[in-house]
């Protein structure tokens, strides 16, 4: 079933009245139960893409929909339930909210879905569980290490069981033996049904995907 | 949900612990003096409002026109009340009031003797139609019809009669001033709740006559008004005042007496509703210990409390749209973690709805506190206690949902606004809500606070000035003692003067009436024949002095003499006069003839113009003579010897003992001069002290403000102090580069405050006949003040962050 689907897609910026191409004619496809990984050097526009489909950044042409919808119709509330429903963010730096425990941080996204009490008492400590971070479930970010923090993020991020994970570089900031811990993760994870867009420097990371896409200043390179 | 938004604000607060309480203080102090302006304005508007039918009640009053003046009286002529009560149309009811002055009063079978008793009244029994009392003994229908007759409150029953119950106090017997038998009719209940009709004894007006007030009560002259002698009525409808009045304006003219039509007076009278009687500050109520609630003082504190609350908003928006790209991480997490904007919104209203409950309540212990200062402006019946009140309390929350919403919109608004991709791209966030709109808020803020200062400085001047000016008398080391009003003829005050001759520390004696200076003053109407012809009619203030009253009070005399003895009519006259009757030379005047009520005196001496009355009022034409009617020397003035302190109280007891001697049950006080002229005074210095609080408590609110401001601003820029300081700057260049931008911002406020304060103060001194000047070095130095309290303020922070070490700030990046 097709999740997502990017067509003749172009964002640019202007300085000193010229166009910058940022994206240029992006043509995806995303069927559901994907593990894709964007690849390219720094300012390919691996990041920009992701935005875009993430919905955090607008483009400037083409058509772009999201499980049939038309996303540049979207308001901006009817996009807030999207990211509820269906999507979850990873970010390299993690993005924890620092005032807020762990707990409360996994806790948080359920807070907007409107579930009751039990409920998410129920789903956090599931993921809790399952990412083996129990005993750290009162500490705050700044008491973590980062590896355990991109956890804490991964968690908050299934803990809506959403359909799509856009990860920008989540082991950016990471030793090599968390950034393969968290691929391995990554790997289960679409094992079990869920579609995943990475962008990443690593080849290695990259493996992990079952399709790769190449980036080059802002245009697809692996066509 | 809520348990998480309270989690994250508490943690929030709790984190910037400096930038919260600045933000709760300047809250706290706008809710503390709302709260007891609040308290102050509902306890002065309860009063009376509980009576049945109270907007059918009203006072009748009187209101005098002469050819170039009005005046007001509460009081209006027996034969209106008469009429009113007999053969009025559109009445329910009509019954006077009339105030009684009793000496004692004794109670018949214990022989026991209260002296003084206050709050005692004549009046008719229609009085207890119109004011509906709970009636514990007896019935309103059988009470005060005839002479001699007696309805006690139940607390006043307490005090006469301790050991019996309302119905045995009825049939017992009250002795009025040694030789009037009344008896109790009934018993009532107090008023409960707020009321201006303070009574506590009511005695039937037929009663008056063998009292010394009965002379007037019972005049049956159409032209002699007492304010002490009032008349109520109910209207039979709300569209009766008309009548009414027209009767009332009818019988004037049918009665008119002949001096009147003679000097063109006239009379109207104003029915004045029930609800406005607490208000009037012309007509005053029957309580003269409590003055009536003046609206433009409450309107002056209003504004005060407004201005206070305003300010820590202000504080509350700045510090917060400042602050705000701290959380703006926060703010993009949560919409991608699906927040909607309307959520967010309600989270950081949540917020602020936190730090005003803490505001309010840390505001209600400085509200107590308020109240203790400014014991002098609230009414001496408003307690704390109030705010258990149900309508107060009611009050409180409103004002806080409306704080909560005023202060927390914008930065809401400006915060939620963020775009989760800018501060996800971990871009600095450069909006941070108008800079333009801080800029402006803080000049609000230092032009209220500067406008107070200077209103504080030249109100303050203006005391100073009224309180050393030379008033043209002597008023160190002077003071007199009144002899009792009972006893009018003069042997005993003769003999009491004699008495303290005996004693060297009293230098000089004069008997006599007021002080030279005195809210009391007597004028009648004279008028001088001059060589032309011309009738020269003038209103001439009368003061009562012996022989040496002049000398006494180092009065300088310009021509002739002071009067030979206290009974010769004879004028000395001030130089006021002297310019009215078209003198030049004071020699001119001695001798001629001014006619009062058809008789003529002489004028014998002419003294140099003194202050009859405080600096606010002009000088007025004014004559000194003896005591003619045989009743006007009241007290005896006496100058002391020495003015050591050791033996003031000595004197003053040696006097005591004097006076006790002569007036064995009479009460004895000494009123120096100088104090009673400071006493002149107490409106304008209370207003001075209200405005040194509002002063202060404005000044540290904006000055907190500018403090959380540029905390905020020196850490933004620490990279650039860093960088510049490297480049070699020196710290006074840096601490000029932080605080010029604020600087500025004082300057403006203070071209700004200026013209208002001037305005404000110009009206102001407008009352007074003597002031100040408003000089413009006044306004120079409370700018200058409030720039310096910035820099300091301001260099408290500026000046450790000049003095960091780059190496760390550059680090950081």
């Amino acid at each position: 079933m097709m999740l997502l689907e990017l067509e003749g897609i172009f964002k640019w910026v202007k300085t000193g009245g010229r166009r910058v191409f940022l994206l240029k004619d992006i043509d995806l496809k995303v069927e559901e139960g994907e593990f894709i990984s964007l690849m390219g050097p720094s300012g390919s526009g691996k990041s920009t893409l992701l935005n875009v489909i993430g919905m955090l950044d607008q483009f400037n042409e083409g058509h772009y929909r999201f499980l049939s919808e038309s996303v540049h119709k979207l308001k901006e509330r009817q996009r807030a339930n999207l990211y509820k429903e269906y999507i979850g963010f990873v970010f390299q730096a993690y993005h924890l909210i620092d005032d807020l425990t762990v707990y409360e941080n996994i806790e948080t996204p359920l807070l907007y879905k409107k579930m009751k009490s039990s409920e998410r008492k129920a789903l956090v400590a599931d993921m809790l569980d399952r990412f083996n971070i129990v005993g750290k479930k009162d500490l705050f970010p700044a008491q973590l290490s980062g590896g355990q923090q991109q956890l804490v993020g991964i968690a908050r991020a299934l803990v809506t069981k959403p359909k799509l994970i856009l990860a920008d570089e989540p082991t950016g900031n990471l030793n090599s033996k968390q950034s393969t811990e968290i691929m391995k993760l990554f790997k289960q994870l679409n094992e079990e049904g869920v579609t995943i867009i990475q962008a990443t420097h690593s080849e290695m990371n990259a493996s992990y995907g079952k399709r790769i896409i190449q980036l080059l200043d802002g245009g697809r390179q692996d066509l | 949900m809520f348990k998480n938004y309270f989690k994250i604000a508490w943690r929030n607060l709790w984190k910037n612990k400096l930038f919260s309480s600045i933000n709760i203080i300047s809250l706290a102090i706008g809710f503390s003096a709302s709260f007891v302006i609040g308290l102050m304005v509902y306890y002065d508007l309860t009063f009376d409002k509980f009576h049945p039918d109270s907007e059918l009640i009203y006072r009748v009053t009187s209101k005098f026109i002469t050819n170039d003046s009005e005046g007001r009286n509460s009081g209006i002529p027996m034969p209106y009340i008469v009429e009113a009560r007999e053969n009025f149309n559109g009445l329910e009811y009509a019954s006077g009031i009339h105030v009684a002055n009793i000496l004692k009063v004794e109670e018949n079978s214990s022989k026991k003797v209260f002296k003084n008793p206050e709050y005692v009244v004549f009046t008719n029994p229609e009085y207890f139609k119109i004011f509906k009392y709970n009636w514990l003994a007896g019935s309103p229908d059988m009470a005060l019809n005839s002479p001699n007759e007696l309805v006690l409150t139940k607390n006043r029953a307490k005090k006469y009669f301790p050991e019996l119950s309302p119905n045995e106090v009825i049939g017992k017997t009250l002795v009025y001033n040694d030789s009037i038998q009344t008896i109790v009719k009934g018993v009532v209940a107090n008023f409960e709740e707020r009321t201006d009709l303070i009574f506590e004894e009511f005695l039937s007006v037929e009663t008056s006559k063998k009292t010394s007030n009965g002379s007037y009560i019972l005049d049956p002259q159409w032209d002699n008004t007492n304010s002490g002698s009032q008349l109520f009525v109910k209207t039979s409808g709300p569209l009766a005042i008309a009548s009414i009045t027209e009767q009332l304006n009818a019988l004037e003219v049918e009665h008119r007496s002949d001096w009147e039509k003679k000097y063109n007076f006239s009379k109207t009278f104003y029915l004045q509703p029930l609800s406005n009687l607490h208000f009037n500050t012309d007509l005053g109520i029957f309580d003269f210990s409590d003055r009536p609630a003046d609206k433009a003082v409450m309107r002056g504190l209003g504004l005060i409390a407004l201005f206070l609350l305003l300010l820590g908003v202000i504080n509350f928006i700045n510090l917060n749209t400042a602050q705000a790209n701290q959380r703006a991480k926060e703010i993009g997490i949560r919409k991608t973690l699906g927040s909607s904007k309307k959520q967010l919104v309600f989270q950081f209203m949540g917020e602020t709805l936190l730090l005003t409950i803490a505001a309010a309540l840390i505001s209600v212990v400085l509200a107590y506190w308020l109240l203790q200062v400014f014991s002098d402006f609230t009414p001496s019946g408003l307690s704390f206690s109030l705010f258990k009140n149900p309508l107060i309390i009611s009050f409180a929350i409103i004002l806080v949902v409306l704080v909560t919403f005023l202060s927390g919109i914008y930065p809401a608004l400006v915060l939620t606004k963020y775009k989760p991709i800018s501060v996800l791209k971990n871009q600095v966030v450069s909006k941070t809500g108008k800079p333009a709109l801080r800029r402006f808020l803080t000049v609000f803020q230092f032009s209220i606070a500067q406008v107070f200062i200077i209103s504080t400085i030249l109100v303050a001047r203006q005391i100073n000035f009224m309180m050393n000016k030379d008033m043209g008398f002597k008023t160190e080391a002077i003071a007199n003692v009144r002899t009792p009003w009972n006893y009018i003829a003069q042997e005993k005050q003769i003999r009491f003067e004699q008495e303290l001759k005996k004693h060297p520390e009293i230098s000089k004696l004069a008997r006599g009436g007021a002080t030279p200076a005195s809210r009391s003053t007597s004028t009648t109407v004279v008028t001088y024949i001059n060589g032309d012809g011309n009738e020269i009619q003038t209103p001439l203030q009368l003061l009562r002095g012996a022989k040496d009253y002049i000398e006494i009070y180092n009065i300088e005399l310009l021509a002739g003499r002071h009067i030979l003895n206290d009974t010769i009519k004879e004028y000395v006259i001030n130089e006021t006069y002297l310019n009215i009757l078209g003198f030049k030379d004071p020699k001119d005047a001695i001798g001629i003839q001014i006619k009062r009520s058809d008789e003529l005196y002489p004028i014998v001496g002419v003294v140099k113009d003194f202050n009859q009355r405080s600096l606010k009022d002009p000088i007025n034409p004014l004559a000194i003579v003896g005591n003619w009617g045989g009743t006007s020397f009241r007290a005896v003035h006496f100058t002391l010897a020495n003015n050591e302190q050791v033996s003031m109280s000595n004197t003053i007891s040696k006097i005591e003992t004097a006076y006790k001697s002569i007036y064995p049950d009479a009460d004895f006080q000494v009123n120096f001069i100088d104090e009673t002229v400071e006493r002149f005074y107490n409106q304008e210095k209370s207003l001075s002290k209200l405005l040194s609080w509002s002063m202060g408590l404005s000044l540290l609110i904006s000055c907190l403000g500018l403090l959380g401001l540029v905390i905020y601003t020196t850490e933004r820029r620490t990279k650039e102090i860093g960088v510049r300081k490297v480049l070699g700057a020196t710290i006074a260049q840096l601490n000029v580069l932080l605080c010029k931008e604020f600087l500025v911002l004082v300057g403006i406020a203070f071209v700004i405050a200026t013209p208002l304060a001037y305005w404000g103060m110009n009206t102001w001194l407008k009352d007074f006949a003597f002031k100040t000047n408003i000089s413009w070095w006044i306004f120079a130095l409370s700018g200058l003040g409030m720039v310096l309290i910035a820099i300091i303020i301001m260099s408290a922070r500026t000046v450790s962050t000049a003095m960091k070490n780059p190496v760390n700030s550059l680090r950081n990046e």
